[in-house]
């Protein structure tokens, strides 16, 4: 572990003003403070966020949508039966993230945010692709956790439960720096490590996410969130499935299906939401919508078995909107 | 003393015969009677250190901080296998903070496992001790690892069990990396093969399973100038102080071991650790208290597994009957010496009159194993049940009468004595009545929805868990006539003291909160490693001759005190009982003032001419998920015929928390190595998956309780490894009976049952 120096400033543009070259924002924790354990984040500064309250809580205005705070306890999100009842699909994802205990501590921006949990590029002691390395372990190791699609140099899964749900509400970030802010939506935020590229998110140096917003119209949507496990608890997805969909007359319109644990990225393909444009979600519609997600898929020695789940859990998923 | 005697005995520990001598004196106890009504034992109590526990008050060796203490991290090869040409240390040792660092080249000979020193030339598991650094604290111990310099000369590696049998693979021994461990024959089983109706043939394969004890291995030592004290979690203190005594060349009397409490074994603390004598040499050299204990990642490279094995299965039947078995098994030791034997069970389980078995240890470039609860009985019980499970359904029997006709027997086929106690039968009955046998259909049955199957299995176990001799214990009055319990045993985590204080209770006749318990400590009496499901059948009845002793010792002296003759007294729930009188011990105790009544006792060997062991079943209830290969334990019935339960709520914990690890197994615990690298890649609690509580099912315990009245003198038997054993084959014949798949490769993952379904499809 390296040394480093710590400020827990009160307000975010002070925040702002210490985040620089080197510096790493503290929120939660539950993952930076691993990172730094084993070696694979050396900070020389850590800026503590916690004390900022303006970036804590969410909020909803009639006709403006929600308005989740980057600092908010995924605890919050997931006990509040108002925010259950408003967007389900939140608290659904985060009713088997991690753990109890992980989700007190961990935030909204930290899991948007966390780097993925690939066991090559967490071992400090191998230089992996990610990490400035020459190749990916994985691709040709031990992979049963890893991509079955849309990977390039680097085999690793998004590991974030919430992020499928919120990108299935097509929910934007506000991300501010100290040179301004700006708005995108969040399913940009997450890239496939390729090329000259040897990251998974497209944060700036400097930048924080400041907030997360889903508008009104998305907040009609019913969700469902649906996650495979090798076992009941404290496991990060083998396949995980957000789906949602306005509902109406018995016919599914503004379809999104978001699958996490089989790519480097939130996985979406849009073609199939266009052909679930007013479908009446049966089962072969749902299966059709599945093969057209998965058709890329090019499993590795260990992972085939993903196909398989993530085509059954995008059904059931899409079944449960219209049941 | 009048009437020492030295006896020799032969006694089973963990499927093998060991030889030992112990003394005893005076003569043993007519074992307690099957109705003997009795104040404690039989009696559910509950543990008379839980508060201790629960409370953060009981030490354990990770709470011992002295000071002055150095903290010590060890440097581990990063390579599966090199020679060390080199190390160049300074750097680290100009490092503030830095007190000591020992490899090598400048460590002094300690010998270890047969072994010269605890650093070898040789490295040959990545996470191989290399050199080992004391330091003012964790911090600058760490970063003095990162400055040591070593100079690797890379050899040839290979960790995977079948790539090391497989030609072509590196030699890591002389004579190869396969080595014959055991064979058994009986009968003729090649012939019975030819003429059967029905063989069925399988292999199976077991994943190298982690022990993850909560707290990891580690020593805290201390070298006054005269006596070197060791805290160490362990499961057996004499062990660990013979280990220390070889490594480090002191007589016996100049060492002191001590395990207050530990935060579990199974298997994996039987005796000193590398990091002990690591402490002790930093002590002695340093003249500080030193502390080293294990990181979890380490101790999941470096601390011993249950061996991943191979085995083949080929077993067959004819008219309803199974007429012969071979059973060939090939075990990772790792770097380990000696192996646990898969074909134990199917060697002794059942009557069966042709058999073939054999097993092979295999060296590979991993971590060594160690015994881990009922080592080799877990694994081979899966391929064996499993097997049995799939010729009862080729031959169209019900996989329960198949047994049926197979465990009646009233003798050992291995030996040919007779048991002293099996009742498996009656395990059977019990256990069909629980989970519902009689609603078991062929194909299994719906489950909550289409696409869930619901299925029942069931599996049995044998293992010993009979103990014996040595073990001995003490007991003493206090001058106001609480009492001090002296055995040389150390708690595992079962509960030890407080069902060695319920024995000690009623044959007093002195209350259980009267009684205090002092084990884990080599100042006390002699007694055996907890392992093997031996320490209350070792331990128990010594502690019962003892307080007999007491008893005996004290009513001659209260006689005196109280001038009534000895034969008219009698001692009851803390009192001096004699016609018409009844006199607090208290009474008698503080007119003795300090002059101790000691009673002693010591355990007596087991008949020669019987075969002790235990015997269970379990009948798991599964439902399963055919689309996306999840399986559900709904239900796990577990019954065990281990002779006389001494404590039914501490009993019922064994069996609960054995049933849970076997799920573990069974499902989803499975070291995963990097071929290449020779790398773990799940050394740690994320990836490396122990159940958690939400996936814990159901668990409904039950006992024969029967006394084992010919086995020793309070007539019970072990229980810490039994329940560990047939889980695993319940849970796969389950799923088999639900899906009509047979899974033979453990742990039963998604990936693995999908794509068994796909096959079928």
């Amino acid at each position: 572990m390296s040394l480093f120096s710590y400020a827990k400033p009160r307000a975010l543009g002070e925040a702002l003003r210490l985040l620089k070259n080197g510096t790493a924002a503290l929120a939660g924790g539950t993952d930076l403070v691993g990172l730094i354990r084993s070696g694979l984040a050396k900070p020389n500064a850590l800026v503590d966020l916690t004390g900022i309250e303006s970036l804590r809580g969410w909020t909803r205005e009639k006709g403006k949508g929600l308005r989740i705070g980057a600092l908010t306890p995924l605890s919050d999100l997931e006990t509040s039966p108002q925010l259950r009842k408003l967007a389900p699909l939140i608290a659904e994802s985060l009713r088997d993230a991690a753990t109890p205990q992980l989700r007190n501590m961990g935030t909204v921006g930290g899991n948007l945010l966390q780097r993925n949990r690939c066991w090559y590029f967490r071992d400090e002691a191998v230089p992996c692709w990610l990490k400035g390395g020459t190749r990916c372990f994985a691709a040709e190791g031990e992979n049963r956790y890893h991509a079955i699609l849309g990977a390039a140099e680097c085999v690793m899964v998004s590991p974030s439960d919430l992020a499928p749900a919120l990108i299935a509400y097509d929910a934007e970030i506000e991300l501010a720096s100290s040179l301004g802010r700006r708005t995108v939506p969040l399913r940009t935020l997450y890239v496939t490590p390729g090329g000259r590229q040897r990251k998974e998110h497209a944060i700036r140096r400097g930048e924080l996410i400041t907030s997360v917003r889903i508008a009104e119209s998305a907040l009609e949507r019913r969700g469902t969130f649906l996650k495979a496990m090798d076992r009941k608890a404290w496991s990060f997805a083998l396949v995980s499935v957000a789906a949602a969909a306005r509902i109406s007359g018995g016919k599914a319109h503004d379809v999104r299906l978001v699958i996490g644990g089989i790519a480097p990225i939130p996985w979406t393909v849009p073609a199939a939401h266009k052909q679930l444009e007013g479908s009446a979600l049966d089962d072969n519609a749902c299966l059709a919508a599945a093969d057209l997600i998965l058709a890329g898929a090019e499993p590795l020695r260990d992972n085939g078995y993903k196909v398989t789940l993530a085509r059954e859990l995008i059904r059931r998923a899409l079944r449960s909107l219209v049941r | 003393m009048a009437g020492l005697r030295v006896v020799k005995s032969r006694d089973e520990f963990e499927g093998e015969i060991y030889e030992s001598l112990s003394i005893i004196q005076g003569s043993d106890l007519p074992s307690l009677a099957a109705g003997a009504v009795l104040d404690e034992v039989g009696k559910s109590r509950r543990r008379i250190d839980g508060v201790q526990r629960v409370t953060g008050r009981a030490t354990y060796t990770h709470d011992v901080t002295l000071p002055g203490m150095l903290h010590v991290r060890v440097l581990r090869s990063p390579y599966p296998r090199a020679r060390v040409r080199a190390i160049d240390t300074k750097k680290a040792e100009a490092l503030p903070g830095v007190r000591g660092i020992l490899h090598r080249f400048n460590s002094p000979k300690a010998a270890f496992r047969g072994e010269e020193t605890i650093f070898r030339e040789e490295v040959r598991f990545i996470g191989d001790e290399v050199a080992a650094v004391a330091a003012d604290d964790v911090g600058s111990a760490v970063r003095a690892l990162g400055l040591i310099q070593v100079d690797y000369e890379l050899l040839p590696h290979v960790t995977d069990l079948e790539e090391a049998i497989a030609d072509g693979a590196p030699k890591l021994e002389d004579g190869g990396n396969v080595f014959e461990a055991g064979s058994l024959k009986r009968g003729d089983a090649r012939q019975a093969l030819k003429s059967a109706d029905v063989v069925v043939e399988g292999t199976y394969r077991t994943s190298t399973q982690l022990h993850n004890s909560l707290e990891s291995h580690g020593a805290v030592a201390q070298w006054d100038g005269q006596i070197l004290t060791v805290w160490e979690s362990t499961q057996h203190v004499f062990g660990v102080r013979e280990g220390l005594r070889a490594a480090l060349l002191l007589p016996l009397s100049r060492i002191r071991v001590i395990c207050d409490y530990m935060g579990g074994g199974f298997g994996s603390k039987g005796g000193v650790g590398k990091y002990s004598i690591i402490a002790a040499l930093f002590a002695k050299q340093l003249g500080r208290p030193v502390r080293c204990v294990l990181t979890r990642h380490e101790e999941n490279l470096a601390a011993g597994n249950r061996s991943a094995t191979l085995q083949k299965v080929k077993l067959a039947g004819k008219d309803g009957r199974i007429t012969a078995i071979e059973h060939i098994s090939w075990s990772n030791a790792g770097q380990g010496r000696w192996v646990a034997n898969p074909t134990g069970p199917t060697n002794t389980l059942y009557d069966l009159a042709n058999l073939s078995t054999k097993s092979y240890r295999v060296m590979t470039n991993a971590g060594s194993l160690s015994a881990f609860r009922a080592p080799g009985y877990v694994e081979g019980t899966f391929a064996l049940e499993g097997a049995i499970d799939e010729l009862a359904e080729r031959m169209g029997v019900d996989p329960l009468t198949l047994r049926r006709r197979h465990a009646a027997a009233q003798k050992d086929p291995r030996t040919t004595k007779a048991y002293s106690l099996k009742r498996l039968l009656e395990c059977y009955t019990i256990g069909a009545r629980e989970i519902g046998w009689s609603k078991r259909r062929v194909g299994g049955t719906r489950g909550s929805a289409p696409h869930l199957r619901r299925g029942i299995g069931m599996g049995s176990q044998i293992w010993g868990g009979g103990g014996g001799p040595p073990a001995y214990a003490t007991v003493h009055f206090n001058a106001d006539g609480t009492v001090i319990l002296r055995a040389g045993t150390q708690d595992i985590g079962t509960g030890t003291r407080t069902v060695l204080a319920q024995i000690c209770s009623d044959e007093l006749g002195v209350d259980l909160d009267r009684i205090s318990v002092r084990i884990g400590d080599t100042e006390g009496p002699y007694g055996p490693i907890s392992a093997g499901s031996l320490t209350l059948a070792s331990v128990g009845p010594a502690v019962r001759l003892a307080a007999r002793d007491a008893r005996e010792q004290f009513l001659g002296a209260a006689a005196g005190v109280l001038e009534v003759p000895k034969a008219e007294l009698r001692m009851e729930r803390g009192h001096i009982v004699s016609k018409g009188a009844r006199t607090p011990i208290s009474e008698v105790s503080k007119k003795l003032e300090n002059n101790t009544v000691i009673g002693k006792g010591s355990r007596w060997p087991n008949p020669e001419n019987l075969s002790i062991k235990t015997f269970g079943a379990h009948f798991a209830q599964v439902e399963v998920d055919t689309l996306t290969g999840e399986i559900v334990v709904e239900k796990v019935v577990a019954v065990h015929d281990i002779g006389r339960i001494v404590n039914p709520m501490t009993a019922a914990s064994q069996v609960e928390g054995g049933v849970i690890q076997a799920l573990g197994f069974a499902l989803t615990e499975e070291r995963v190595v990097d071929r290449s690298l020779g790398r773990v890649m799940n050394a740690n609690l994320e990836w490396y998956k122990i159940p958690t509580v939400l996936d814990v099912p159901e668990i409904v315990v039950r006992f024969t309780d029967r006394p084992d009245r010919r086995a020793n003198n309070l007539g019970a038997k072990g229980l810490g490894e039994p329940p560990i054993i047939p889980t695993a084959a319940a849970v796969a014949n389950a799923v088999a009976n639900a899906t009509g798949i047979r899974l033979r490769h453990v742990p039963m993952t998604p990936a693995r049952v999908l794509q068994a379904l796909a096959m079928i499809r």
